[in-house]
């Protein structure tokens, strides 16, 4: 590597401006062989990952804010002097969309891991040897 | 006068480091390599740094004085809304190689134009996010200076332009990063030590609103506006000239200009439109001011959670992420970063209903975390702290506006005109004049509403065209054109009426202020409907494929 200087940029100035000398995107091959079905079948498999996420969401959001309104009660019940549906609403809330945010990358990364033909991607580049048996490429 | 020095420290440093910082951080024979190089720690803390705004600085903590607990939905909100980004977009918009959603538009649907219609609502959406912050920093500046707040507003705009062109664009993420440190360490520090320093009565009073709020000692209020309020009990003020006035309980309206010296003890008047003070809805932790508080939080928490993803600024910092796999794991540490800061607005809201309630007499309840600290530690601390606070809010807007800014110009000028160095510092003066333009008329609006403004078109326009991108194989590009302005038209339209007109009240009102509810499913319907009525291109089932494999 040369001790050349290079002007750190922000994402933002190289965004704009770097422009079209860039392959058609869409036209791009799948980066592995592989044939459409397993594509599919991983598309899927990710989707119901998606839809678990954001129905889990849709519940801890909903479902918080409903409970507030129907269970007056969690504002009068108190933990170390603060009402419960405070606690609720400006601590627990937190670790909640956390974990709930790293459930989902764990089971979109065993979903990538536990499809055969794919590894972790660490290896999407560099090309690889043949798989235990041929992929009928 | 310590503030001023502060804030003109902070801003002296900004420019030190944009100019000098960066060079001397390292040298890289291929800076693209170099920043996909850079940890994903570094690139969490970036993120969290820039989108922490004057909203979540200043807002909250304003709210939280004037509508009750339920202002904190505001940062639940825009943390879930990552969640949303991690869960939906993330890695498969890494995975596209796409630089913004106007990019991620051409490479899902093939067309330049739709390109430009993407690049006009980036425009709306960043306009409107930029507007508050210049607010946030106009108000700021005038509250410790003493200045009119149009000078604040324009000091603001010269000062974040002129840092970019000075050295401003070269900020690394490693900066931001900087900055998310500095405003966590700016509304933490202060707030604990309010905290220990308000004695047990004072935080007794503050985590029970029932048994009202009084004046903690002798307040003098200036109505800078005609103000109509209510008394629970009789209370003798003293004017201007020092003469007293019986104040009968019941309904009252004074001219602007009207000074009352309220004494010690007196319960606070309740202004009307606005919720009581410790009240029953000001306890509950719901949102809205209307009588409809759950469909208003819902409505709200729907539009931030949605349009987090759409935020132009946002989308943008995922690209420099290595792999899908890592642009991920990074979302998850913002969400982490975030849940760490919004621990603390609260404090300054129910601290400041026990001791700085006039605020809320004078709409200028946005100012309570950088007034608190004079309230709560008189003397060189509470000095010292309100010089931080000052600082660190000021020092927020100029990283988030410089950041916003540039995002505002690079994206313009990558998706709507060739990009070159002088075009984009012409883009990005331009940007901020017009931004300090929008923000002189908006003094007597909060920040928060304007900011949930621009989330609203954000999930109303981008969230339907990237969901339904990433994960619809059927997704054409009339059905994308045609949700995009339908989702633009009714946000903009929406929210515009109920802040610039008035309107009717009860359910109208309620479906104008917050139409995330009604625009985002209009919005994800046409696009789902124009696109039954046309066919994708063969190629598209195999955009939409890629995008899922690693």
């Amino acid at each position: 590597m040369s001790a050349r200087r290079e002007k750190l940029t922000s994402p933002q100035t190289r965004v704009a401006l770097a422009r079209g000398n860039r392959p058609v995107q869409h036209l791009l091959p799948i980066p592995e062989p592989v044939d459409t079905e397993r594509a599919r079948r991983l598309f899927r498999a990710q989707r119901r990952v998606a839809v678990r996420t954001v129905a889990l969401l849709s519940a801890l959001l909903f479902g918080m804010s409903g409970a507030f309104a129907l269970f007056p009660v969690l504002g009068r019940v108190r933990w170390a002097e603060i009402p419960m549906s405070w606690l609720l609403l400006t601590v627990v809330v937190y670790p909640s969309l956390f974990g709930l945010a790293l459930w989902h990358v764990r089971s979109a990364e065993r979903v990538e891991e536990g499809d055969p033909e794919h590894g972790p991607e660490a290896g999407a580049s560099a090309p690889r040897s043949a798989g235990p048996d041929g992929s009928g490429r | 006068m310590i503030s001023v020095l502060a804030i003109g420290l902070v801003l002296v440093t900004s420019l030190v480091i944009g100019v000098y910082g960066v060079r001397a951080a390292r040298s890289a024979s291929d800076f693209l390599v170099a920043s996909r190089r850079v940890t994903p720690h570094w690139n969490a803390m970036a993120i969290a740094g820039e989108y922490l705004s004057a909203a979540s600085m200043l807002g909250l903590a304003g709210l939280v004085l004037k509508n009750g607990v339920g202002a904190m939905w505001y940062a639940v909100g825009f943390t879930a809304g990552y969640v949303a980004v991690v869960a939906l977009v993330a890695g498969p918009m890494r995975r596209s190689g796409a630089y913004t959603v106007p990019d991620f538009a051409e490479y899902r649907l093939g067309a330049p134009r739709l390109r430009k219609l993407c690049g006009l609502v980036v425009l709306v959406i960043m306009l409107l996010y930029l507007v508050p912050q210049f607010k946030g920093a106009g108000v700021v500046l005038s509250l410790v200076s003493g200045t009119p707040y149009w000078v604040g507003v324009v000091l603001a705009g010269v000062v974040v332009s002129g840092s970019i062109a000075a050295g401003g664009m070269r900020s690394a993420t490693y900066v931001q990063a900087f900055h998310y440190v500095v405003k966590l360490a700016f509304i933490a520090v202060p707030a604990v030590y309010l905290v220990a320093v308000a004695g047990a009565d004072t935080r007794a009073e503050a985590l029970h609103p029932e048994w009202g709020t009084r004046f903690p000692e002798t307040t003098p209020v200036e109505f800078t506006v005609g103000t109509r309020f209510h008394l629970e009990a009789p209370v003798t003020v003293t004017d201007a000239s020092g003469a007293p006035v019986e104040l009968a309980a019941g309904e009252h309206t004074v001219a602007a200009g009207t000074e009352y010296v309220f004494p010690a003890g007196a319960g606070v008047p309740h202004p009307a439109g606005l919720p009581e003070l410790g009240g029953g809805q000001w306890r509950t932790p719901l949102l809205g001011t209307g009588g409809f508080a759950l469909f208003e939080t819902w409505s709200t928490l729907l539009a931030i959670t949605l349009g987090c993803m759409g935020l132009p600024h946002v989308i943008m910092r995922f690209h420099t992420s290595a792999t899908a796999h890592v642009a991920r794991r990074v979302g998850v540490g913002v969400i982490a970063l975030l849940g760490l800061f919004y621990l603390f607005p609260t404090v300054y809201g129910l601290l400041g209903r026990v001791l700085t309630p006039q605020l809320v007499l004078l709409r200028g309840t946005d100012t309570v975390a950088v007034v608190l600290p004079a309230e709560a530690a008189p003397g060189t601390a509470g000095t010292l702290l309100t010089a931080l606070v000052a600082a660190g809010a000021f020092g927020a807007f100029l990283s988030t506006s410089s950041g916003l800014l540039l995002a505002l110009a690079g994206g313009l000028s990558h998706d709507l005109f060739q990009g070159s160095v002088p075009r984009l510092r012409l883009a990005v003066a331009v940007g901020a004049c017009v931004a300090v333009l929008m923000a002189l008329p908006v003094e007597g609006i909060d920040i928060n509403v304007l900011v949930v403004w621009a989330f609203t078109v954000a999930a109303s326009t981008f969230c339907p065209l990237l969901v339904l991108g990433i994960w619809w194989r059927r997704l054409t590009l009339p059905g994308a054109a045609a949700g995009l302005v339908v989702g633009a038209v009714t946000a903009t339209g929406a929210v515009g009426w109920s802040i610039l007109a008035p309107t009717p009240p009860g359910w109208p009102a309620v479906l104008l202020a917050q139409p995330a509810a009604w625009t985002i499913p209009l919005a994800f319907t046409t696009m789902a409907v124009a696109s039954r009525f046309t066919r994708p291109p063969d190629w598209a089932e195999h955009a939409v494929l890629r995008l899922h494999s690693p």
